[in-house]
């Protein structure tokens, strides 16, 4: 990695758990960039855009206006582009269906999203600070959805 | 069996008809011969009897010549001589009918010849003395020497005579004899042959009443079956066609006509005539389904809608099927029923069938909707909550902090409330996938997701092996889950819970809480714990979705666990029982079915 710092990205519609999104890696104490987009169109538009500084970690929530992140999954699944993002879905439901899908899709993480702050701030740094090579290689769908 | 019994007996009659026949013609022929024999022998005896008849005559021709002759030698009156002529001529007639009497007897011919001899010497004589008497006296020598002759020729000619009548008495006597023989046989032998006839006559008359009997039975019968099947009609609503498919002529029962609101036979039997009162819409159709009915030989049952004389719309069901008749005439035979009841009824039920899915379905989305929508508000609330405890803590007064750690339980138990609601709608929800599973797995990862819990309260697991089964695996782990929670939940405070887990295999009838019907084979499993138990009257309120036993303050609880493993074994087709002692524990026996059968 010749950046010294972890590049993250979420798209979310809810401008509350944007927020609080932001204010958790403002208290952990890892070297981050966090960008957030507020729906899918935003941010594949700028994904898309030659000069996009592609993340190293992308945090989809599902259940976005115009474009859905099982959507956005699906458009960066199928280019060779983004094939070195990290993708964790970050969404309300813990719905059967929808872990089953996202991870067909081929996402590598799929968290609920918790419901006190401290949790919050737990999940978040051990997301980022995952040895992703390490967890995609041994991926199953018992260790897809993070508990916690 | 009885139609073939009746065919075989028809060929029996007509053979004795045959039979019959030819013995009577036989019989005819017999007599007529027999007739023709008696009047051939008749003829005989009649030949012989003239025959004897003309050689008397002939002899009293010549005893007449000769009574002339001495008449006239007494008295030589020349009247006494008449006869004598006359016989001349007599005897010569007579000899001749006897000749040709005899003429193919060669016995008689010969005869014949030695009595011509005879008679002509005779005769000879007789003119020899007569002239001899005009010259001599009657006491002359010569004269009598010839009238010794002539009466030696006369004894001979007698003796010829009797010989020849003996020959003919002898020759009727055997045809007399062969006669009677013919006579005595050819009656009886007519009269056998003629009793036979008689006998079989009898036995067709006996046969062909005993026919009529059984006619007029299966007659009876078939009148009495027309006459049910006339009322099961009326009352099935129902009439019955047939289409002889040799004539292609079609017949209508009454009802049929009555269906279509018309007296009994009012038209025409005929598909054209039918089809007249056949809806509009439905006459495409109706075709093209019968166009097929006689090549196929079969009807399937089909549904269309009739516009009867009244113009009322009805909804008819037809059917039918050919049939070959015993003789081996073919008949299509169907039925058409008026089911505009039924079809309505199962269009009604079908809407109220579609309004009650749709209604059903709205049900368990919104249930869906508004747990996993009220998530989110929640989930927040708590969050800026646990942010405030965090940060702003300090800051807050006695009271204050109250407050908080209010608004965090009661937002925790909302938050547990809306999970087990979710929980619940996604039982019923979810699509049912059958898969071979391991139980004991199952039990396994529910103790290692309960595992912080087991520590905390010191609660020891015990359990049989339980069998690898068809299930539905995550409710099952569910339903594990929900039911070892329970237990460890509604423990005793002082003692440590203990649950026992015990599996057998039983038959659905062995089972006294199961349906008797069924000779289903299930797996009985139970949990049996230690903890606070239930009163027994509250036995199955415990499976109602919200019911509680207990105030929330003393057991926390949203009553929907039992219920949700009641919707879990009941998606398995098994059954769920609870019962209790008060403080000494519960039971709950889980009945799943061997084999999951759709």
């Amino acid at each position: 990695m010749d950046k010294d710092y972890i590049h993250i990205i979420l798209a979310d519609d809810d401008e509350d758990d944007r927020l609080l999104f932001t204010d958790a890696f403002d208290e952990l104490k890892i070297n981050t960039k966090v960008n957030t987009f507020n729906d899918g169109v935003e941010l594949m538009d700028y994904l898309n855009s030659p000069d996009a500084i592609l993340p190293n970690v992308l945090f989809l929530d599902l259940n976005m206006p115009k474009k859905n992140g099982i959507e956005c999954l699906y458009e960066i699944k199928s280019n060779d582009r983004f094939s070195d993002i990290a993708i964790a879905i970050f969404s309300t439901s813990s719905s059967e269906e929808h872990i089953e899908e996202t991870f067909v899709q081929g996402a590598n993480i799929y968290i609920k999203k918790p419901s006190d702050f401290t949790t919050l701030k737990k999940v978040l740094g051990d997301v980022v600070t995952i040895n992703w090579q390490y967890h995609t290689s041994g991926l199953n769908k018992d260790n897809f959805l993070l508990r916690l | 069996m009885r139609i073939r019994r009746i065919y075989a007996s028809n060929i029996f009659l007509k053979s004795i008809f045959v039979i019959s026949i030819f013995t009577i013609f036989f019989i005819s022929v017999v007599t007529y011969k027999h007739i023709s024999l008696v009047n051939n022998s008749f003829r005989w005896v009649n030949h012989s009897y003239e025959i004897n008849l003309e050689l008397e005559r002939l002899v009293s021709h010549l005893k007449d010549a000769e009574t002339g002759q001495r008449g006239f030698l007494l008295t030589q009156d020349s009247a006494y001589l008449a006869p004598y002529l006359n016989s001349k001529i007599k005897i010569a007639t007579s000899f001749a009918k006897v000749k040709a009497f005899t003429k193919n007897n060669p016995l008689q011919q010969q005869n014949i010849r030695a009595l011509k001899f005879y008679i002509n010497k005779r005769q000879n004589y007789l003119s020899l003395v007569l002239h001899l008497s005009r010259e001599k006296s009657l006491i002359d020598e010569n004269l009598k020497a010839k009238l010794d002759i002539g009466r030696v020729t006369m004894d001979s000619i007698r003796t010829q005579i009797d010989d020849m009548i003996q020959l003919e008495k002898k020759a009727l006597k055997q045809r007399e004899l062969y006669y009677n023989d013919t006579m005595k046989v050819t009656p009886v032998f007519i009269y056998v042959t003629l009793l036979i006839t008689l006998v079989l006559i009898s036995i067709s008359y006996l046969r062909i009443n005993k026919d009529l009997e059984k006619f007029k039975n299966a007659n009876n019968r078939l009148a009495v079956l027309n006459e049910c099947n006339n009322l099961a009609e009326n009352v099935g609503s129902f009439g019955s066609w047939q289409l002889d498919l040799e004539t292609n002529e079609f017949i209508f029962s009454d009802n049929c006509y009555r269906l279509l609101g018309f007296p009994p036979q009012a038209f025409l039997a005929s598909q054209d005539n039918f089809i007249k009162y056949v809806h509009p819409e439905d006459v495409q159709t109706f075709r093209k389904i019968t166009s097929k009915m006689v090549k196929s030989g079969k009807l399937n049952p089909f549904t269309y809608r009739i516009m009867r004389k009244d113009k009322k719309i009805r909804y008819f069901r037809t059917t039918g099927r050919i049939v070959t008749s015993k003789a081996g005439d073919k008949i299509l035979i169907g039925t058409n029923s008026d089911v505009t009841d039924e079809v309505l009824a199962s269009l009604s039920l079908a809407q109220q069938n579609t309004e009650l899915e749709a209604t059903n379905k709205e049900l368990l989305a919104f249930n869906y909707v508004a747990s996993h929508d009220l998530q989110e508000p929640l989930r927040k609330i708590q969050t800026f909550v646990s942010r405030l405890s965090d940060k702003e803590y300090e800051n807050l007064s006695d009271s204050g902090k109250e407050f908080m750690g209010r608004i965090n339980s009661s937002v925790e138990r909302m938050r547990i409330l809306i999970d087990d609601l979710l929980q619940y709608s996604r039982t019923t929800k979810t699509e049912k996938i059958f898969e071979d599973c391991d139980l004991n797995q199952l039990l396994d990862n529910v103790k290692i997701d309960m595992a912080q819990l087991i520590e905390e309260k010191k609660a020891k697991i015990q359990y049989q092996s339980l069998p690898q089964l068809k299930v539905i695996s995550f409710q099952i782990q569910q339903l594990f889950s929900n039911l070892i929670n329970n237990s460890l939940k509604y423990s005793k405070l002082e003692i440590a819970p203990e649950i026992k887990i015990l599996c057998q295999k039983v038959i659905a009838t062995d089972e006294e809480r199961l349906p008797k019907n069924s000779k289903e084979k299930f797996y009985k499993i139970t949990f049996i714990d230690n903890g606070i138990g239930f009163e027994q009257e509250y036995a199955e309120k415990i499976f109602v979705l919200f019911n509680r036993l207990h105030n929330k303050n003393d057991y926390e609880g949203t009553g929907i666990g039992l219920a949700i493993c009641k919707k879990i074994v009941e998606n398995h087709r098994g059954f769920i029982f609870g019962e209790a002692t008060p403080n000494v524990g519960a039971i709950f026996t889980i009945y799943l079915p061997e084999e999951y059968n759709e």
